[in-house]
């Protein structure tokens, strides 16, 4: 009997080559004529997101009074990452700051590109996902947003924007 | 599994980065989609993703060279070691496997057939509405499955070590059935090739990913280049201190071990063990020493990971105050008697190798002696790799004070937070480290009492059996250390 899908959620596994993958992924989409790659990227995670929810998820609500508990709880039960996150209310935004990111860790020269598009389209989709299924009013519509900074780009952190809209059912 | 196997798998899964397994997967799952979308043709798909596979262990190798030196180095011992493979490609235990060799008959090496009964990869693949690499529409039945880019960078490593280790064979493996496929396992085949039989694999290779309509830009071709980096104290050392050698040693009675540092002198250093060992008369205290000091400087071999943490000003200081702490309590905590206890058992092992006057010399020391010695050597390894001993403050205490005074340590209270949160984790560190280190006390009467007849294995065995005895009890307490510290890095 093989694993399930389940009991993958309750162990670890090393990202480190899966890492060296992404780059070379996308510079073999790039080389390939993909123009569109942060998208791709971003639709990756949100494939992820969207197979994910099905074994595991946060909680069944997503607001603005538990927003930045739910993403924390992401980013430490699927990445393993303990980020600080700002919000910017003024202008709609959510700030992740992570220290030692999932998939980027080298500065590559080849390609300009974060493997953290990939988290930046998944936690959001996750989000998505929740509020859809829970259908409250409060709830909040969240998007990928940008990343500014990136250890791929060689900064010395990786930092995944979302935007965020009050709306409920949008 | 031999214990240094075990370490060797352990050391690997701590320093890794990991995630969740499912986001592993579905990562995994989401790369071959991609590469589908360019290629639209699933046959296709697998070669690249394949090639991806090896390309990204390959990398990895390269960045981390060091820990694979103390890997075997013949092709058959790197297929007996498959579960650190395995680990060091995936991150997790190799659940439920089994291998059956496979005569080939003119050739120096069988081949092997390794099956995998539960597959991360293929976990539940089919079931959900992502899934959409279709394998029922692979036309040749023959091609590789889900894992194949998990058979690339297993065989990336795998050959990485034998280029490492100087050795001119090569190792094919290749995925041979696939759960998600229909397969009942995950099996792979693994054939080792000598120089010109992997010529013409790599050629056929080349010529297979040449057919594909997509540009891959330059591939790899790793098992071609020659190493030409300056070698290094693991470099000179590898042929003995590899993994396979030391479960080998330990296997062996005092005696056995002393003959076999007695080849190892006359075959690396073309000299008598009497004549190596008479350099040191009369410099016996420096002979403690370098071995304190070479210690210090192996442990550091891995990936310099020593030496990179020293570089922190903050760390090499807490380093240097908790060394200095040692050196002063293990002479008050450790009863004379088992330092005493140690001496005897280096006395056994020089005696026979050394000079009679040399062992003599030796006998003299006491136990507080040699403890200084080697403490004496650690320390100038240490001073070597960063650590201002003589920038150290009187105690710990006074260090704070005056990084308080300069603001130096953040009063921000996220970090403290942080830190009070690992704090459990830290106190069952040092918690199990004294527990190892009460074990380890009662070591060197064992090994003396059965150094004639049995070896170090059956002495640190001799409560009941490997898992029971002093192994047993040592190797539960890392696992828990370990365990800690994959906490506290999450």
């Amino acid at each position: 009997m093989n694993f399930s899908r389940k009991e993958l959620v309750k162990t670890d596994a090393t990202m480190n080559q899966m890492r060296n993958s992404i780059h070379i992924l996308a510079s073999f989409m790039e080389k390939n004529g993909v123009s569109d790659l942060k998208e791709r990227l971003r639709k990756m995670g949100q494939n992820i997101a969207k197979t994910y929810i099905r074994y595991w998820k946060p909680t069944d609500s997503v607001n603005s009074s538990n927003l930045k508990d739910v993403i924390t709880t992401i980013y430490q039960k699927i990445l393993n990452s303990s980020p600080s996150i700002e919000l910017n209310d003024a202008e709609n935004l959510v700030k992740v700051r992570d220290h030692n990111c999932a998939l980027c860790k080298y500065h590559y020269d080849d390609i300009e590109i974060a493997g953290c598009e990939i988290i930046l389209g998944m936690v959001s989709e996750i989000i998505s996902l929740i509020n859809k299924e829970s259908n409250g009013i409060t709830s909040l519509i969240f998007e990928p947003h940008e990343v500014p900074e990136s250890r791929a780009y060689g900064n010395k952190t990786c930092i995944q924007v979302y935007k965020y809209r009050i709306g409920g059912r949008g | 599994m031999g214990a240094f196997q075990w370490l060797m798998k352990k050391i690997t899964k701590v320093f890794g980065r990991s995630t969740n397994a499912l986001f592993y997967t579905l990562l995994y799952r989401e790369i071959l989609k991609e590469i589908n979308e360019i290629t639209k043709k699933e046959e296709d798909s697998l070669i690249i993703l394949r090639e991806i596979g090896k390309r990204a262990a390959y990398e990895s190798c390269e960045r981390h060279s060091n820990i694979f030196k103390f890997m075997p180095g013949s092709p058959k011992k790197v297929l007996d070691y498959f579960e650190i493979l395995w680990v060091v490609v995936f991150g997790r235990e190799l659940d439920d496997y089994s291998y059956e060799e496979i005569p080939k008959e003119g050739s120096k090496y069988n081949d092997y057939i390794v099956k995998i009964s539960k597959c991360p990869l293929c976990a539940d693949y089919g079931q959900d509405n992502e899934d959409t690499f279709n394998f029922n529409k692979l036309k040749d039945k023959k091609t590789e499955g889900l894992a194949c880019g998990l058979c690339g960078m297993l065989e990336s490593v795998a050959n990485f070590i034998l280029k490492i280790k100087r050795n001119d064979y090569r190792i094919q493996i290749v995925e041979q059935a696939c759960i998600a496929k229909g397969g009942d396992c995950l099996q792979f085949i693994c054939k080792i090739h000598d120089y010109k039989s992997w010529e013409k694999l790599m050629d056929s290779r080349s010529k297979e990913r040449n057919a594909l309509k997509v540009n891959f830009g330059e591939y790899l071709e790793e098992e071609d280049i020659v190493q030409e980096t300056k070698l290094d104290i693991i470099d000179k050392l590898q042929d003995v201190i590899s993994i396979d050698k030391l479960e080998e040693y330990l296997d062996e009675p005092l005696e056995s071990i002393k003959e076999r540092v007695s080849d190892i002198i006359r075959d690396k250093l073309n000299m008598e063990p009497d004549h190596f060992f008479d350099y040191f008369r009369n410099y016996e205290d420096d002979m403690i020493k370098i071995i304190g000091y070479l210690g210090t400087h192996l442990l550091n071999e891995y990936g310099g990971l020593l030496e990179k943490s020293l570089k922190n000003e903050w760390f090499s200081k807490v380093f240097g105050y908790i060394f200095r702490q040692l050196k002063e309590m293990t002479l008050l905590f450790i009863p004379l008697d088992v330092i005493r206890d140690y001496n005897e058992l280096l006395v056994s092992f020089l005696d026979g190798l050394a000079p009679p006057e040399m062992v003599d010399n030796v006998k003299q020391f006491t136990g507080r002696d040699t403890i200084n010695y080697l403490f004496e050597g650690a320390q100038m390894a240490l001073e070597n790799l960063g650590i201002e001993f003589s920038e150290l403050k009187e105690n710990v205490w006074e260090e704070l004070k005056k990084e308080r005074e300069n603001g130096l340590i953040s009063s921000e209270t996220t970090p403290i937070d942080k830190t009070r949160e690992r704090v459990p984790q830290i106190i069952s560190i040092i918690q199990e480290i004294l527990m190892i280190f009460n074990d380890i006390l009662t070591l060197p009467i064992r090994v003396l009492i059965s150094e004639s007849h049995y070896g170090l294995k059956t002495a640190i065995n001799s409560v009941v059996s490997e898992e029971e005895g002093l192994y047993g009890s040592i190797r539960e307490r890392f696992d828990k250390i370990f365990d800690q510290i994959e906490e506290i890095r999450k």
